[in-house]
């Protein structure tokens, strides 16, 4: 990755733990030193990931480096179960066991049959060119491999979310909307949001559900393999806008073979369209008028990107501007990543108009922050009722900011 | 289950490697010492740095210095290794890097190696040794592997320490006295009566701490001499006394008044002057707590906790003058010195048990099996089954005889408390009365 100004890619390791994190009922171990896991739990309270999962690192020293000792590991998972007796234990490496080549998964195979009340998960993908989004798609595989339980459907239809993490933007609000439009549009109800709002019960019910909503890429093959085992259908989409999210109840209804409540998405449709009413004129007038420089340019989580271009650009009509996903993996010839360098050139090139992107770009560029739509961050976020991105509320809200940064401009 | 019999004695540690955790799993655990090395750069004006690590060290660092520019036009940059640079070094990488920075208006950078770039025993010292004639800014570096250590301490006095190998040869003033350890003004420490003395006798003081200026460390060398007032200044203390021949007095491990009373007259000594009686209530006043506390602390077990950044081991070689016994002690960093001090208190008798402490709620359980009289420091977790002295830290930044008073005030007062309970306890078990 070489020279950085700005917070570089996180790496698939922190992926995973950001992942994991919020789940109740589990401990989360990491053999490495323990310095990280203290700026991981300083992250994850900002972020406003609650206290879920108990987080703890064995640490390690220079014998433990040179001679690849695994006795801290031991010690601590006996101590951990003494103590709090969790359901389950992910065990996940530091860059330092990683680069020594030390055998997470074989030390849990070794210690399992010591702990038959609990359940050692080893992770892993921490090599260092694996990136974040990455992390988070083993972390969504292998809890769904490993945790849910055998059963039947449930008698009502019930649904999952897959993939909606502590590294997103704005996650909880957007989860709590999916599950609001869902309620009303649909009357279901979930069975498990993984991760963010999930418990190792709720994971193990998983198989139950009707459908799998899953919000972002990382988390299809997860849902591939829920599929597979569960026979569960799902969708893979975020729902942005008004028309979006409408076709987005409807997809969902179709696979559920059930007819939506069009009560409440007609009312919840009529309502989002009077209150931007008085805005969407003003935006087109602007756009309109300076077509290249009132643009909406959009850097963040391909999915994000692509939502909010659909609803901006597409339901709207505004003008596209520069627009980039935060992740190489996920480029196309649609939509490009951006290193930094490149992603600096084109914040300092969008004078006007609408950026929305990261609240550091947003930060050092000097722009609004209530534009910002993906991370890294750079202020504390821990009220979840901030409001959503996504689905009908998403819309008001983002034609709300779009228009206060116009007349802000 | 002996719960301590994996931790070793005072006398077979020889550096932090030998001081074992207490209880295994690390809740929150400690910062590393890249977190204090980050902390002290950001807080010196002009100095510039270059972290080196893994995304997680350059992404969490940011929660400590969050602007790649500084106040000051700092530059605070970060390198992230790519999986090819661990495996074949990352010279070429860095040297570009540093080239970029340079050519950006940095005018001294330290260089921060985190855990990885250590590991892989890359030669940031050649590095920096082939690129400096080329470059502009002068560069330093520190190695801040946390698998070295416990905690963060060391990142606060290598990164003194790597300011003192920028230092150059200066014309000495013989009135002017480097402070080390502390700043001018500081919120919770009051300024010790001896520095106020020194300055109102006009003798130009220079602070040398984490929030000085680089100019005040590149000035340091033309002082008479340095007085070190916190262990983060100790290393940078005796890189200047073999550098440049200043001497030093340490004054933050010395609570014997027989010992401070050499300290001042050194002092004085030095700086040609007389301090005519000036400390001579302070230093009555700690004599008269010395004499209580040889009758009422004889005999005290005790443990220690988390202290600030205090030494442990010189203080319980005092503690030990008084019959005191250290049953286990927690070191937060073994510092270079500490050997010196570990021979001394074993001198006297003593060999306690010595860890690491990492997660209140489980080390809390251990410590009340031992049965101590009271703990130095703080005890989360803990059930009230001794007294503690939480407020350990305002001893920190005394020196001299305020800051022997200061402790013996709190252990004192903490043993009437031991003392206290202890005869409750005979109370309720029945065992005592008339």
């Amino acid at each position: 990755m070489g020279l950085h100004q700005f917070r570089p890619l996180p790496s698939g390791r922190m992926g995973i733990l950001w992942t994991l994190a919020p789940i109740r009922d589990a401990v989360l171990m990491e053999f490495g030193c323990m310095g990280h896991m203290v700026y991981a739990q300083a992250f994850l309270k900002r972020a406003g990931v609650p206290e879920a999962c108990k987080l703890y690192s064995t640490h390690m020293d220079e014998t433990d480096v040179s001679l690849g000792g695994i006795e801290r590991i031991s010690r601590t998972v006996e101590d951990i179960v003494r103590r709090d007796q969790p359901r389950v234990i992910f065990l996940l490496p530091s860059s330092v066991p990683e680069m020594i080549g030390t055998d997470l998964p074989a030390v849990c195979e070794e210690l399992q049959p010591q702990y038959p009340n609990v359940r050692l998960l080893p992770f892993g993908y921490g090599g260092f060119d694996v990136s974040l989004h990455r992390g988070v798609a083993e972390a969504l595989l292998l809890l769904v491999k490993a945790l849910p339980a055998d059963g039947k459907r449930t008698e009502k239809p019930t649904f999952n979310i897959i993939g909606s993490c502590g590294d997103m933007f704005r996650f909880q609000a957007d989860a709590e909307e999916i599950l609001r439009i869902m309620e009303g549009a649909l009357r279901i109800k979930p069975l498990c949001v993984l991760t963010s709002d999930t418990s190792v019960k709720q994971i193990e019910q998983m198989g139950g559900a009707h459908i799998n909503l899953v919000i972002r890429r990382e988390g299809e093959p997860a849902a591939k393999h829920l599929k597979k085992r569960f026979g569960t259908p799902y969708l893979v989409k975020r729902p942005y806008g008004v028309r979006g999210t409408g076709q987005w109840i409807e997809e969902i209804a179709q696979i559920l073979g059930m007819a939506p409540n069009r009560d409440f998405v007609d009312r919840q449709q009529k309502e989002v369209k009077s209150l931007i009413a008085a805005a969407v004129p003003i935006l087109r007038h602007f756009t309109k008028e300076q077509p290249t420089e009132m643009c909406l340019s959009l850097g963040a989580h391909a999915d994000v990107v692509q939502g909010i271009l659909d609803f901006g650009c597409g339901e709207l009509e505004l003008p596209k501007g520069i627009c980039w996903c935060d992740c190489p993996e996920m480029a196309s010839d649609l939509l490009l990543y951006f290193t930094e360098e490149q992603w600096t050139e084109a914040v300092k090139t969008q004078k006007k108009g609408l950026l929305m992107t990261s609240g550091e770009a947003l930060e050092w560029a000097g722009k609004s922050r209530e534009m910002q739509i993906s991370n890294p961050d750079t202020k504390w976020r821990i009220n979840p009722y901030e409001p959503p991105l996504v689905g009908f509320r998403g819309a008001v809200n983002l034609v709300n900011i779009w228009v206060n940064e116009i007349f802000g401009d | 289950m002996n719960d301590t019999v994996h931790l070793k004695r005072l006398s077979g540690v020889k550096s932090n490697t030998g001081v074992k955790f207490l209880t295994p799993a690390a809740s929150p655990g400690n910062h590393c010492p890249m977190h204090t090395a980050l902390a002290s750069v950001g807080r010196i004006r002009g100095l510039s740095s270059l972290l080196i690590g893994t995304p997680e060290c350059t992404t969490y660092g940011r929660m400590i210095i969050p602007k790649a520019t500084g106040k000051n036009g700092e530059l605070h940059w970060l390198y992230v290794l790519e999986s090819r640079e661990v495996v074949f070094g990352c010279r070429d990488g860095l040297t570009a890097a540093l080239r970029k920075m340079d050519a950006a208006g940095a005018k001294t950078i330290l260089l921060i190696a985190t855990c990885v770039p250590e590991l892989i025993g890359e030669d940031v010292e050649g590095i920096l040794y082939e690129i400096q004639p080329e470059m502009s800014a002068r560069l330093t570096y520190v190695l801040t592997g946390h698998f070295n250590c416990n905690s963060y301490s060391s990142g606060y006095w290598k990164t003194l320490e790597a300011l003192g190998k920028l230092m150059e040869k200066r014309q000495v003033s013989q009135r002017t006295v480097n402070i080390l350890g502390r700043l001018p003004k500081e919120a919770h420490t009051p300024m010790p009566r001896l520095i106020s003395s020194l300055e109102q006798r006009g003798f130009p003081l220079r602070y040398l701490a984490p929030g000085a200026s680089l100019e005040d460390f590149m000035n340091a060398p033309d002082a008479r001499m340095n007085l070190v007032v916190s262990p983060i200044g100790q290393p940078l203390a005796e890189r200047m006394e073999q550098k440049f021949g200043i001497p030093y007095i340490s004054l933050h491990n010395l609570y014997e008044i027989s010992a401070i009373d050499k300290a001042y007259g050194d002092i004085a000594g030095m700086l040609h002057i007389s301090w005519e009686g000036e400390f001579e209530t302070d230093r009555q006043a700690a004599l008269g707590l010395q004499e209580k506390a040889k009758i009422k602390l004889r005999g005290l077990r005790y443990v220690s906790t988390f202290i600030g950044p205090a030494m442990i081991i010189p203080l319980a070689a005092y503690l030990a003058d008084f019959g005191m016994e250290p049953v286990l002690l927690h070191i937060e960093e073994f510092y270079p010195d500490d050997k010196r001090y570990a021979k001394e208190l074993t001198a006297k008798g003593y060999n306690p048990l010595v860890c690491h402490m990492v997660n209140g709620a489980s080390d809390a359980a251990v410590l009340e099996k031992l049965s101590p009289d009271l703990c130095i420091g703080v005890l989360p977790g803990g059930r009230g089954a001794f007294p503690c002295i939480p407020d350990m830290p305002q001893v920190n930044g005394r020196i001299g005889y305020e800051r022997t008073s200061c402790l013996l005030k709190k252990i004192l007062i903490a043993s009437d408390n031991a003392k206290l309970s202890a005869s409750d306890e005979v109370k309720t078990s029945g065992k005592g009365g008339i």
